[in-house]
Formats: structure tokens, sequence, C-alpha cells
């Protein structure tokens, strides 16, 4: 039996706080509900999102317990540090001494401290699933970022990383004796060295030579998997997501980056405005209001009518950008499938 | 010269930022010369208080006694190395040079161990003057900014000798110095936040030996409603029912964590100055 059937990829990206995992998870359960065997990947859900989809303390694909179908709904966390050592050990299969870079103190620290690091370790991930299979639909939350672009950038600078040209400035004098410095044959590239040297110190220009030699002689294969997975990112089945606060320089950023994002040549999927109303406004209700409320209830209800005008003055200046949906803040939390299916259904009302 | 290093962290999607801005409006307003800094290549602040300039390394006067800098990791490095190698030709050489420049800015930790040596070079009378009394820096969130704070420790144990060891260990002891060193977590009345505030916070005294104070943002002041008016079945009604209750958990959790807590009201204004104005006034 041969499997040619596409599989379709979605990448939810926003800054920190906008409620990108639920509603990656929510647009799972969609898909899920639609017939299709979903995957959510997930980087850090709450406690209670976690246990809802029945992942709290596993890194493996588990079936979310309680969904009833037609489709299938499955769901992993992204261990950062285990992906994306294990990315490096399975790139550097047959190079010695390959075991040698996971203790280099610089690894580890680039590992927690570079920005971009766990972007790529997610990223990885759904590539590895992507080319596993076996999945009508993966869906990748990203991690939390101070702009949704960053995520973009990742995978570059990771590769620059890996760049052959960085590696052989560090190269092994193999003889000893003279310091390596003076053993590096472009002039220029000692001179630079030097530099770098006066600035951080003998030691630092070692532990990071040390660090080059190490991943030296496979980074063919590290820039080769950067680019199966961008291009990937590119392709036509896979969409990004971009989820948004309600407040005007998040509007700005979310424009600035949906221009970014077809320039790159991704496509956008959506761009979702999350909560951009309290769900109490929409409510209808007979129930009369005490007075003591109604001079808190007044300055709500004027403030959020001032921002629906605003919104609306902003989504009409995105001429020809007809992919903006708006979803209220809903009064639950997610405790359980129930309360995903409520924001799954939001979602779904939004015009999904 | 620079008296007081704040940072203020949290969970993204806290109001971190404006937070920060506030309380450099508070600082400003009290006559003291004050230096709000952003971290990283963009800068949210141009947007938020609709400079129309750029914000970039250089500080740029945006109220009386308040100037605004967006601080990179390469730009403080780049200050940093100028100031050690006194020859430009050298910096540029550095600099300009583009494997050097990849070299720098994947550098683990280097732009980080920076971006500090920046922030501390006052006190550590080391680089270039620093003329503002008190510095609030939007940090990270949480994670990068346990990142950031490790930083100097990493470097100073991996490089020992050498002048990066040496101005790690200096760095960090500012950076320990709760006389000069001041860090407010920002959190909301919600689950998510709350429960990275009491890690974060607990991390912070362990790790580091810093002493947070919590800002509670966002809470809504509901002292002068009575619970009768609050248990009616009106959504509004149940709704601040939900926000009371929410407010008063996670009010008393965050006391647990031993930390002083304070608290920033929601206002209910999109205008940037009036928004930080009124928190800077209760902060």
């Amino acid at each position: 039996m041969t499997a040619t059937t596409t599989t379709q990829v979605m990448v939810f990206v926003g800054s920190g706080g906008v409620g990108k995992t639920t509603l990656a998870a929510a647009a799972g359960l969609l898909a899920a509900r639609a017939g299709k065997k979903v995957l959510v990947l997930t980087i850090d859900p709450s406690r209670r999102l976690a246990s809802t989809l029945g992942i709290e303390g596993s890194t493996e694909a588990t079936k979310v317990p309680g969904f009833e179908g037609p489709g299938e709904l499955w769901a992993s966390i992204v261990d950062h540090r285990r992906t994306f050592d294990e990315f490096v050990m399975k790139a550097a299969k047959h190079a010695p001494g390959a075991e040698k870079i996971l203790k280099n103190g610089l690894y580890r620290q680039l590992t927690t401290t570079l920005a971009g690091s766990q972007d790529f370790s997610a990223l990885e991930k759904l590539y590895s699933c992507y080319k596993d299979g076996g999945y009508d639909v993966l869906i990748l939350d990203t991690p939390p970022a101070q702009h949704a672009r960053e995520f973009l950038e990742a995978p570059a600078k990771i590769a620059a990383l890996f760049q052959e040209g960085i590696a052989r400035w560090f190269r092994d004098p193999q003889s000893g004796g003279a310091g390596f410095l003076q053993k590096i044959v472009s002039t220029g590239t000692r001179q630079v060295l030097k530099v770098l040297e006066t600035l951080t110190g003998s030691d630092f220009i070692r532990e990071l030579g040390d660090f080059f030699r190490t991943i030296e002689g496979w980074q063919g294969r590290l820039q080769e998997r950067t680019t199966a997975v961008h291009r990937l990112l590119v392709s036509d089945e896979t969409r990004f997501y971009l989820v948004t606060g309600f407040d005007r320089a998040k509007w700005l950023e979310a424009e600035s980056f949906a221009r970014d994002i077809r320039q790159a040549g991704y496509h956008l999927g959506r761009v979702i405005v999350n909560r951009a109303w309290p769900q109490w406004l929409a409510e209808k209700t007979e129930a009369p209001l005490d007075p003591e409320l109604e001079p808190l209830h007044q300055r709500f209800v004027e403030y959020d009518r001032k921002r629906a005008e605003a919104l609306d003055r902003f989504t009409a200046d995105w001429r020809g950008e007809q992919k903006v949906l708006r979803l209220p803040e809903l009064s639950e939390r997610v405790y359980d499938l129930q309360g995903l299916a409520k924001v799954a259904e939001a979602l779904s009302r939004g015009g999904w | 010269m620079t008296e007081e290093i704040h940072f203020v962290t949290g969970k993204g999607g806290v109001g971190k930022s404006v937070v920060a801005a506030s309380l450099a409006l508070k600082e400003a307003r009290r006559g003291r010369k004050t230096l709000l800094v952003e971290l990283g290549e963009r800068s949210f602040y141009k947007d938020f208080f609709s400079l129309g300039r750029e914000v970039g390394y250089a500080p740029v006067q945006i109220a009386e006694n308040l100037d605004l800098a967006l601080w990179s990791g390469r730009d403080s490095l780049r200050e940093y190395a100028h100031h050690l190698l006194k020859v430009e030709a050298l910096v540029k050489l550095l600099f300009e040079n583009s494997v050097s420049r990849s070299l720098i800015d994947i550098a683990p930790a280097l732009p980080e161990l920076a971006i500090l040596g920046k922030a501390t070079s006052g006190p550590r009378r080391h680089g270039p003057p620093a003329p503002h009394q008190v510095l609030i820096i939007d940090a990270f969130a949480t994670g990068h900014f346990l990142a950031l704070l490790q930083a100097p420790r990493g470097m100073a144990e991996a490089v020992r000798f050498g002048p990066m060891g040496e101005q790690s260990r200096a760095i960090e002891a500012v950076l320990t110095d709760p006389k000069v060193t001041r860090v407010h977590v920002v959190s909301l009345p919600e689950e998510m936040p709350v429960k990275e505030s009491e890690e974060l916070t607990e991390a912070l005294t362990t790790r580091f030996g810093l002493r947070p104070d919590i800002i509670l943002n966002k809470t809504i002041d509901l002292a002068g409603v009575s619970d009768r008016a609050l248990n009616t079945p009106h959504p509004f009604a149940v709704h601040m029912k939900d926000v009371k209750d929410r407010q008063n958990e996670m009010r008393d959790r965050l006391l647990k964590t031993g930390c002083p807590l304070r608290e920033a009201p929601l206002i209910l204004s999109d205008d940037p100055w009036a928004l930080t104005g009124k928190i800077a006034e209760v902060l």
C-alpha cells in the first residue's frame, strides 16, 4: 500500500501569554472532529491543559483521553534539551567523539541561553514527526517569544553556528607546540581572533575552539537538516497562524509580522485576535444589574466599545487581508476536554 | 552615576513592559535621572508611546528626567570592545567581518554578558560613564531572564582567567548586591502567571540569593462592592464575582512566597501616558 496523502502542518506563533497553546490544542480538536488523525506538539502547556491532553509528565505522543472521534487526537510535549541533544547525536552519527560535545560547557550554555535554540528544537521535533509520517495534521505550538518573528529567524541563527567557515577558524593545529592561533592559515582571521582574545581572554577562545572543532565534520548534515526544515515551512502544506493579544502595540506587530511572513515566502493561515472582547459583554440576560456594580459596568462597557472601534479601524487598514479572526475572552478556564471543546467552538464560530 | 538597577521580569503577556515604564516614570517624577531600558533588537515602546522616531542604543528623552534606550547584545559588546581596545580599527575588524560577526552572535552567553556588563558598568566603575541615577530594565520573560542572570556565573566558571573571567565575577557581585540591584516579578491574578511567579521567586532566592518583590498587575478594586451585589445572576456580576475570588486566591498564594507584594490596578485606558502615569502613582 502506498500512502500518498500529504500531511498538513499548522504552526501557531505569537508573543508570550496570548493563548497560543490553548488555541493550538483547540484547532487540533476541530481537525480531529473532522475525521483527521492529528498530533498537537506543545511546548509549555499549563498543568490543566497538559492533564486535559493526557500528557502531564510525559514526552511521548499520547492519545488524548476521552476524545471520541471520528478522527484521532494525539498530543505531545516537546522536550527541548532532549530533542536538541538527540538531533546533534543523530547528525554526528559517524563522527568520532561526538558525545564529547554534550559535555562541552559552552554547548550546555548554548542550548539554554541562545535565543532561538528552543524554537530550533520545536522545529526539529516537528520535522521528525513529519518524516516519520502517520498523521494527517501536525500542529506546532511555538515557544514563547518577545516577538513573533523571532521564531522565523531561529533556524538561520542556529545554522550560522554550524557553518563550515567558523569551524575552520579553530582547526586543530595537530602538531602542537605553538598555540593554535599561530597555526591558522589566514592572517586576517588570526587578527580577528587575537582581538577577540584580548577582549575575552584566551580561555574563552580555547573553549570556543574546542566547541567548533568538536562539531567540525558534521556541519554538512546539520545544514541539510536546516534546509529540509525550511523547505517544509515554506511548502504549500504549511500554514502559519498568528495569535495576538488585544492592544495597539500587538496589532502593529501582528501587521508587520504578517508582512514578513509573506515576504519570506511562508503562507499565512490566519491572524487570530484573542480575547478581543469579554464574554459577559455578549451574553444576553434578563437579570438586573445591582446598582452597586453600575458605575464599574459602565466603565467596562465604554472601554470595550472604544477598543472594538479601534480594532475595526485597524483591521480595515489591512488592505486585502481577509484573514483576521476575533475571539472573545472566555470566562471558563480549560480544565478538561469540555473546556477545550468550548474554546474550539468559539474558534469555529469566529470563522475558523 | 548609577545608584540603582531595577530588573522587571515575569511571564510573557503579564504587562511587564507597561509596569517597567510606570516604575521608570515614578522615579523620573521624583526628580531622579532615569533610564528605561528595553532589551533585544526591536523597540516595544516606540509603538507603545507612538514616539515617531527610532529607539536605539543611545538614550533618547521621552519625558522630563526620563530617557529610553534599546540595548542589543551586539551593541553592548561593541561598546565594551571599544572601551577595552581603544582602537576603532580593531573594533571594526571584529564587528564588520561577517564570520566574526556571526561568531559574536552565537558565542554563548557573550551578548547576555555584554548587556549585564553595560547595566553594571556604573557601580563597577568600568566602561563608559553611566550618567543615569536609576536604570529600569524591561528584562526578558522568566526563563530567558534566569539565563541572563546565569550568564556571568557560567562564564566565570567556564573561563577562570583573563578579562572575561574577572569581569564576570565583578558583574555577579553587583547583581547580587541588594543595595544596588532590585528584581520586580510582575504577575497577574491568574493560574499560569502566578505559578510562574512562585517558581521564579523561588529560583531567584535559592540560585542567586536575590530577594525580588512581586507586582500583581491588573487587579480590580472590588472593596466597595458588597457580596450581595456580586451574588446576582447578571453576567457582569458573575464575572466580577469570579474576578474577586480569583484575586483573593492568587494574592494569598503570592503572599506565601514571602516576597513583598504590591498591586497595580487595571487601568481602563489605551492612552500610554495616562496608563503608566496612573500605575506610577499607585506603585
